[in-house]
């Protein structure tokens, strides 16, 4: 935790942790009441306020980042909760509740506040239906225009047909953006194009090479996700689904942030050799998606498919291999379960320590080779050095999380500022580099596959030496969880893409009243114009790759 | 200095020696140069047939790790029978609004501005087509026809991406036509001819030796800097990576090409391939010596060394990231043409002053 740097609002911070009544008292008469959520205390306020309120939360108090924002609908009332956090120290949260009656649901936007707050509003307009008055840009965004209602909201009818003409679909290519005044060009990249990593949509402005303007459109892979967990029980039926957020394999660290939330919500403890073995999972999985990250992200340098993308390819197959003989799966590994992990290691386990030590030992001949292949090359330097800038400032302001911010100097890392797991255990350090460009979170990447490394190679040790009686995978989690009513979490994990966090509302069922995602390639991706706008078509492509944005994960 | 025009026999006069169509006169003249053309045609063709579905595709796996096609055939030769059915077979797609003189245009131009450049290139054991004065200017001229293709594709596609890629087709030829001639021009210095039998006579005698084998005085080993040069300005004329930014196909997605489907396609590509395979035999003719060689016949020699120069441009491939095209027009015109002017200059001077 940064504490080399003095902070001016320690008055709101004690050791304990956040300081609520100097909070209340800061905010005074704007906070209407308060409640308790498990991650945070949370101040309810006024919906003409909110810009007031988190201004004064950002500014005084040192609440830079603006986690989530959370919209649900009650049967008297909506409501949207902003998840405040600090970069400094991830520990300290908070919460801002704003309510808004049913019959006018319109909250102040806190766009002006946190830009973050921009994607994140049109988000919860989209899905749940409240209005965000002086919003730069209120238009839906995971849904297509023309969709007929707010898919998230109480009386929502799922099974009423989406009854609009074909005709009436945006057709990103009908406008005619031809503009006699300037010499600007409108250019659509993608859906369809070789380097969006997916179904994504670039409105880009382009002033002969170079990029006036981007505008990302996503959308395209919504599964309502967080709708499909709404209507499945905590036990058993929504682990699967976050196997399928981030499926570059980010599988098992996606899943334990739904663990973690449930866990903290109905109070369930977790073995501590289950831990080993997921943190050994989530670093496996981490270094498997940050060597894609490496293998596409040089494939838009490069061109065409060459020997990096191969190389890191072949990496990642001993990596899946290991993750395959651990859960039984190679990409949809549904291995955690509440209380613990699906079964211990497979038999025999000296084989599988052995398989495992076998990779680790040739990973450093094999980064080295990237290292000689890449990262010392003079054309791919050119090339990324100093292109797709992220002012540290510009990443707090997006709420870019991950390897996105590190790269940009922001010194964080959910699994050591908020420690879970068996990460507070084991010896490893947070890569962060100060350059903000393509080339730093390309090196980011590189030095966190090696912290990885060193993470399982710990586990690997622990768990040989575990003694045999001693080998909980499970703890006893009853077979219908039905954690009390009206608790709320917001809990994330470090995923390779950054906080994957889950906000979870019991209403007394089995199934969460309420449950959202955030997704960290959401923000990430949000800050792609501060990146490329100015600078050539290829940065942007580069900064796009540099991203490693998931497009699961961000349309969820 | 000035070595005699030399009257080599060229391919169309042994054609019609041997088959007695010289008696027919012009008549007989002329269809002698068709089958000579015919000839040297389908060589460069069936060389092109096999650098593209097979050898292209085997190279990159060797670079990557992998193997390939080896299903079809002995080491998966016949996938080139199958790929030509199949890319041939396909619908020919073409948008609406296209300009349609100029988009069925450019594949053409852009597949034969490249063949004509064979005509003067010296292949050994007699293969040439014909040997003018100023083949070198001939063949740098017909090369660069080509760029009329690429923009009359990349405009007459009626998309944007093309258009870009058409745009940054120019800017790049302009930028590195200049260095690659007034290199091949200090190749001329020592020459006294632009004569393409000439420049391969010069390379001949033994400029020093070394354990009893003569080592030729190629260009390539008299003048490396040049050599170097003409590489790379011709890579970067070519469009292959680490200078392939007119086709890009993660940024503008195949840029000039991008609207062009089955038979096109296939025009397109085979130009490419052979302006690949022309790029290398110029190489070879005025930096390697031609088709000259111990044991083996010449002709055996110029496709061992054009299919090693081809090599070269898909090792780039395999390892090298692509420049920005800023970039590149930089490293065109604040570098390779100073440094191309620099080496015309001082090869002047040392060939002034040595050789006179």
């Amino acid at each position: 935790m940064s504490l080399e740097e003095p902070q001016p609002e320690s008055t709101y911070v004690t050791d304990e942790g956040v300081d609520y009544d100097a909070l209340e008292s800061l905010l005074g008469a704007h906070v209407l009441g308060r409640e308790t959520h498990l991650n945070a205390e949370a101040f309810v306020i006024r919906p003409d306020e909110v810009q007031e309120v988190l201004g004064l939360l950002k500014d005084e108090a040192g609440f830079d980042y603006l986690s989530c924002v959370t919209a649900q609908e009650y049967e008297d009332r909506y409501e949207s909760i902003y998840h405040l956090k600090k970069y400094g120290d991830m520990t300290r949260e908070v919460g801002v509740v704003v309510p808004v009656p049913r019959d006018d649901p319109v909250s102040q936007t806190a766009a002006p506040v946190y830009k973050t707050a921009d994607w994140h509003e049109r988000e919860a307009y989209d899905l749940v239906g409240i209005e965000y008055e002086g919003h730069p840009d209120l238009r839906r965004i995971l849904l297509p225009e023309t969709w007929q209602g707010h898919p998230l909201g109480l009386d929502y009818d799922q099974d009423k047909p989406q009854i609009v003409p074909y005709r009436e679909h945006v057709n990103p290519i009908e406008g005619d953006y031809r503009d006699s005044d300037s010499d600007t060009m409108f250019i659509n990249i993608g859906p369809h194009h070789p380097a969006t990593h997916g179904v994504l949509h670039l409105k880009a402005v382009l002033d002969g090479e170079q990029v006036v303007d981007v505008d990302p459109d996503i959308g395209y892979l919504h599964r309502c996700e967080e709708q499909m967990c709404q209507q499945s029980t905590y036990r058993h039926q929504i682990m699967p689904y976050p196997d399928r957020w981030d499926y570059a394999p980010g599988g098992l660290m996606n899943e334990w942030a739904y663990a973690r939330a449930v866990e903290d919500l109905a109070d369930i403890d977790v073995p501590e050799y289950a831990q080993v073995i997921r943190t050994m999972g989530a670093e496996l999985c981490r270094m498997c998606s940050h060597m894609l990250a490496l293998g596409t992200f040089c494939l838009d340098i490069y061109g065409d498919f060459t020997a990096i993308f191969m190389y890191a390819m072949r990496d990642r197959e001993k990596l899946q291999s290991i993750l395959e003989d651990l859960t039984g799966q190679r990409m949809m590994f549904n291995y955690l379960r509440l209380g613990g992990v699906a079964w211990d290691l497979p038999e025999p386990r000296e084989e599988f320590f052995e398989k495992t030590r076998d990779f680790l030992e040739d990973l450093p001949v094999a980064t080295q080779e990237y290292h000689d292949l890449i990262t010392s090359n003079e054309i791919f330097q050119i090339r990324t050095v100093g292109t797709g800038v992220l002012p540290p400032e510009a990443a707090k302001e997006y709420g870019a999380t991950g390897p996105v911010a590190r790269a940009s100097g922001v010194d964080m890392d959910l699994r050591r500022d908020d420690p879970y797991g068996y990460y507070d255990e084991l010896d490893w350090e947070v890569a962060v580099e100060h350059g903000c460009d393509n080339y730093s979170r390309l090196l980011v990447r590189m030095r966190e596959v090696e912290q990885s490394a060193k993470i399982v190679e710990q586990c690997i040790d622990l768990l040989e030496e575990w003694p045999e009686e001693d080998r909980e995978i499970q703890s006893n989690v009853p077979r219908t969880l039905k954690p009390d009513p009206d608790t709320e979490v917001y809990r994330g994990v470090e995923a390779a893409k950054g906080e994957l966090g889950i906000y979870m509302r019991s209403d007394g069922t089995a199934k969460p009243a309420r449950f959202k995602i955030r997704s960290p390639c959401f923000s990430n991706l949000s800050t792609l114009g501060e990146m490329a706008e100015g600078e050539y078509v290829a940065d942007l492509i580069a900064s796009l790759g540099s991203l490693d944005i998931i497009l699961g994960e961000v349309d969820r | 200095m000035n070595p005699a025009p030399l009257e080599a026999v060229l391919l169309p006069e042994t054609i019609s020696e041997l088959t007695g169509l010289g008696q027919f006169g012009i008549l007989g003249d002329m269809i002698a140069a068709f089958l000579a053309a015919f000839f040297v045609g389908n060589l460069m063709l069936a060389m092109t047939g096999v650098a593209g579905p097979w050898a292209k595709r085997k190279i990159t796996a060797a670079f990557t790790d992998r193997i390939a096609v080896n299903r079809v055939g002995p080491f998966g030769l016949l996938i080139i029978v199958a790929s030509a059915v199949q890319l041939l077979a396909k619908e020919l797609i073409i948008p609406e609004h296209v300009d349609r003189p100029a988009y069925d245009l450019a594949p053409v131009v852009i597949a034969s501005s490249a063949m004509l450049g064979f005509a003067v290139i010296p292949m050994g054991s007699g293969i040439q087509l014909a040997d003018p004065e100023v083949g070198l200017v001939f063949v740098f001229a017909i090369a660069s026809i080509a760029s009329v293709g690429l923009v009359m594709a990349g405009y007459a596609s009626n998309n944007k991406f093309s258009m870009l890629g058409g745009l940054r087709a120019v800017a790049q030829n302009i930028a590195y036509e200049i260095p690659l001639i007034v290199t091949g021009a200090s190749v001329v210095i020592f020459t006294g001819t632009l004569q393409m039998s000439g420049i391969v006579e010069a390379q001949q005698q033994a400029l020093f030796t070394v354990a009893g084998i003569g080592i030729p005085a190629w260009f390539a080993i008299v003048n490396p800097f040049a050599f170097v040069l003409f590489l790379a300005a011709n890579i970067a004329e070519l469009g292959r990576n680490p200078f392939d930014t007119p086709e890009a196909p993660t940024e503008i997605v195949a840029g000039y090409q991008t609207e062009y489907s089955s038979v096109y396609f296939v025009l397109i590509y085979l130009g490419e391939f052979l302006h690949i395979f022309l790029g290398a035999a110029i190489i070879t003719t005025i930096f390697l010596g031609g088709p000259t060689g111990p044991v083996l016949p010449g002709i055996v020699w110029f496709i061992i060394k054009i299919w090693a120069i081809f090599l070269f441009t898909q090792w780039l491939r395999s390892a090298l990231p692509r420049v920005r095209i800023d970039q590149m027009i930089e490293i065109g015109w604040k570098g390779m043409l100073v440094l191309s002017f620099a080496n015309l200059v001082l090869t002047a001077v040392i060939v002034g002053v040595f050789v006179a």
